[in-house]
């Protein structure tokens, strides 16, 4: 924050301009308004959508995008925009579920490992470790191999390849902070171990995990379109965006924009995670905050 | 008013009532791989309730380390041998879950670094109002109400206002007030300063030195105040301890350390400082390094860099009285030689 002396000299920032560096600068705006107007389709996708996502109707197979079909229509004469729409629904929760999941238990081990070290550090981040050195996709198809495909299959999938990046990030941040004097300061206060861990140490180190769990937020959505596109995911006909560039992958020279939506969706999407994600890195950054 | 001893609990029944801190023989090794490292050996000193004890030395001579082991706060790879007896009580071997109710209750601690101290992600009244808490079985407005008095207290100007503000809006000197605010939280017995001054600017510093003051006057805490800046000392400090290398080698009341220096140590300390009248570039330094505390010089440890070094000086020099309430460890001094003679400790030679 500027010191009111410094504010009067200097033309006061607009109330729109303060607001955007809040947020951590223009970039993260756009992102913030990808990702809300996408979530609110998503989430208003039965409302908003034209037409049934399952609805097949055999006098529009493949027919080109029009009007009443601003994405034109698939293989079995389906809506595109209205099967994108859907198919938001999964692939969003499947990646907010995955990453709070890999938080919720990532960053527990992160902060213990981190804060106690010594041996109980080798007993929680070996395991860890060894997840970590396991290909992910590779991981991923195994334990869905093991259980079945399925939505909800991938999500914890996801969720098992994420808690190695989120407990390692946590973990570091930990490592860092309870270095800082202000912990000794909170020892020297009488204050008790747990008390300094959770008061202390756990929410000035969620910061970089906060940041790192946005993108990989964008990269479970790939994920999970990866996962569905191999046929392991959500199962057809419910829409995924990785079913639907499956199917428009047979039909991509006679019907492009049965593929060509579907992955602008998915980059459309990538893209307002990572803004998001750079954005909050600069804003939860203690020193971009004092400027 | 009392002086330091070596001797043994037996000899302190007397004053018991007045003194706060009584360390005998007080010694800390840490280990660092193989290796031991006596960063602090045989210190032993008194300091009576309500006075102002000066602790100097140059950077690494142990300092630090000597107020972390009165607070309990060294890491697990330290060893504390000797005693510590806070208000007549034994530190060395305390419970944490003890320790930790006196922490920040009857003996608190001011780190060196304002900026660093307090944590970014609370304002700055809840970090005192925790502190308050942590030992008081209060409420939160209780609390709030008592950390506003404090704010004020200490000089932080519309501290209604600025309670829920975090740290990084305030300057160095007004974050170290907050710093001294959260220490005194519960009007503790022991105030430990280390190096209270050090990071903020010459106005800040005499301002936060008047304030430790002040206090001191209000609330009759003791204060050990620890800096390697003579000058702080000469301001506020009632006596004085002089640490080498981790050994105590003087200890002195502050205008006796200033006019009437008598270990080679002090003295070469006094000479260095500065005067308005010394032509430029003419600073006088003490020749010689600070001693490797892994293979520290057996007996004085300043005798390497000593001027008037003799034979005697790889024993340990016992700190003996040499004049009411100036105490010294110095094979040059008499009273060192007749305490050495007395207690027989002439023939042993430590490490």
């Amino acid at each position: 924050m500027t010191a009111p002396s410094l504010a009067a000299a200097r033309p006061r920032a607009s109330l729109a301009r303060r607001l955007v560096r809040r947020i951590g600068g223009w970039e993260a705006l756009v992102g913030i308004v990808i990702l809300a107007v996408l979530l609110t389709l998503a989430a208003l996708a039965p409302l908003v959508a034209p037409h049934d996502p399952e609805a097949i109707d055999s006098a529009r197979i493949l027919a080109r995008p029009d009007l009443g079909h601003p994405f034109g229509s698939d293989a079995l004469g389906r809506d595109v925009l209205t099967r994108v729409l859907f198919a938001y629904r999964v692939s969003l929760s499947v990646a907010l579920g995955s990453v709070a999941l890999a938080f919720a238990v990532g960053a527990p081990i992160g902060l213990v490992a981190g804060f106690r070290g010594g041996w109980v550090d080798g007993l929680l981040m070996r395991p860890i470790d060894l997840l970590l050195a396991l290909p992910a996709l590779l991981l991923a198809v195994a334990l869905i191999a093991i259980v079945g495909p399925g939505a909800l299959v991938a999500l914890v999938a996801i969720a098992v390849i994420y808690l190695p990046i989120i407990a390692r990030v946590v973990r570091s941040a930990v490592l860092v902070v309870k270095a800082q004097p202000y912990v000794d300061g909170a020892r020297a206060r009488g204050a008790s171990e747990p008390s300094i861990m959770l008061r202390h140490v756990l929410p000035n180190s969620l910061g970089p995990a906060l940041v790192q769990a946005t993108v990989l937020m964008g990269f479970a959505i790939q994920i999970e379109a990866a996962l569905s596109f191999l046929g392991l995911g959500a199962q057809p006909p419910t829409a995924s965006l990785g079913i639907m560039l499956n199917e428009g992958r047979d039909v991509l020279t006679l019907a492009p924009w049965v593929e060509i939506f579907p992955g602008l969706a998915l980059a459309i999407t990538v893209l307002g995670f990572n803004l998001v994600g750079d954005g909050l890195r600069r804003r939860l950054d203690p020193r971009g905050m004092a400027r | 008013m009392t002086t330091s001893s070596i001797q043994p609990a037996s000899g302190r029944a007397a004053e018991d009532a007045d003194e706060v801190l009584v360390l005998d023989r007080v010694g800390v090794e840490f280990r660092v791989e193989d290796d031991r490292i006596s960063a602090v050996t045989d210190v032993s000193l008194r300091i009576v309730q309500g006075e102002i004890f000066g602790l100097v030395g140059e950077s690494g001579c142990g300092k630090s380390t000597l107020a972390l082991a009165i607070m309990g706060l060294l890491p697990s790879t330290a060893t504390v041998t000797g005693r510590i007896a806070f208000q007549g009580r034994d530190l060395i071997g305390l419970g944490e879950k003890e320790f930790r109710a006196l922490r920040g209750d009857r003996m608190s601690m001011v780190f060196q670094d304002p900026l660093t101290s307090l944590d970014p992600t609370y304002g700055i009244g809840d970090q005192v109002a925790e502190t308050i808490r942590a030992h008081r079985d209060v409420g939160r407005p209780a609390a709030r109400e008592r950390a506003l008095e404090l704010l004020r207290e200490v000089g932080i100007s519309a501290a209604e206002q600025r309670y829920d503000e975090p740290p990084h809006r305030f300057s160095g000197g007004m974050r170290q007030r907050v710093v001294v605010a959260t220490a005194l939280a519960n009007e503790p017995t022991l105030l430990i300063a280390d190096e209270p001054t050090t990071a903020l600017d010459v106005t800040i510093q005499a301002q936060i030195i008047e304030l430790i003051r002040a206090l001191r006057l209000r609330h009759r805490t003791t204060v050990v105040l620890i800096t390697h800046d003579l000058g702080v000392i000469a301001q506020v400090c009632d006596r004085v301890g002089v640490m080498y290398a981790g050994q105590l080698v003087e200890i002195a009341p502050v205008a006796q350390i200033f006019a009437a220096p008598r270990h080679p140590y002090t003295q070469a300390l006094i000479a260095a400082l500065p005067t308005s009248g010394q032509a430029r570039g003419s600073l006088r330094v003490i020749e010689g390094q600070v001693p490797e505390l892994s293979a520290p010089p057996a007996g004085c440890r300043f005798s390497p860099r000593c001027p008037v070094r003799r034979e005697e000086c790889d024993r340990v020099p016992p700190l003996a009285i040499a004049a009411p309430g100036h105490a010294i460890a110095c094979w040059n001094d008499p009273a060192t030689r007749a305490m050495a003679e007395t207690t027989g400790m002439a023939s042993e030679v430590t490490e």
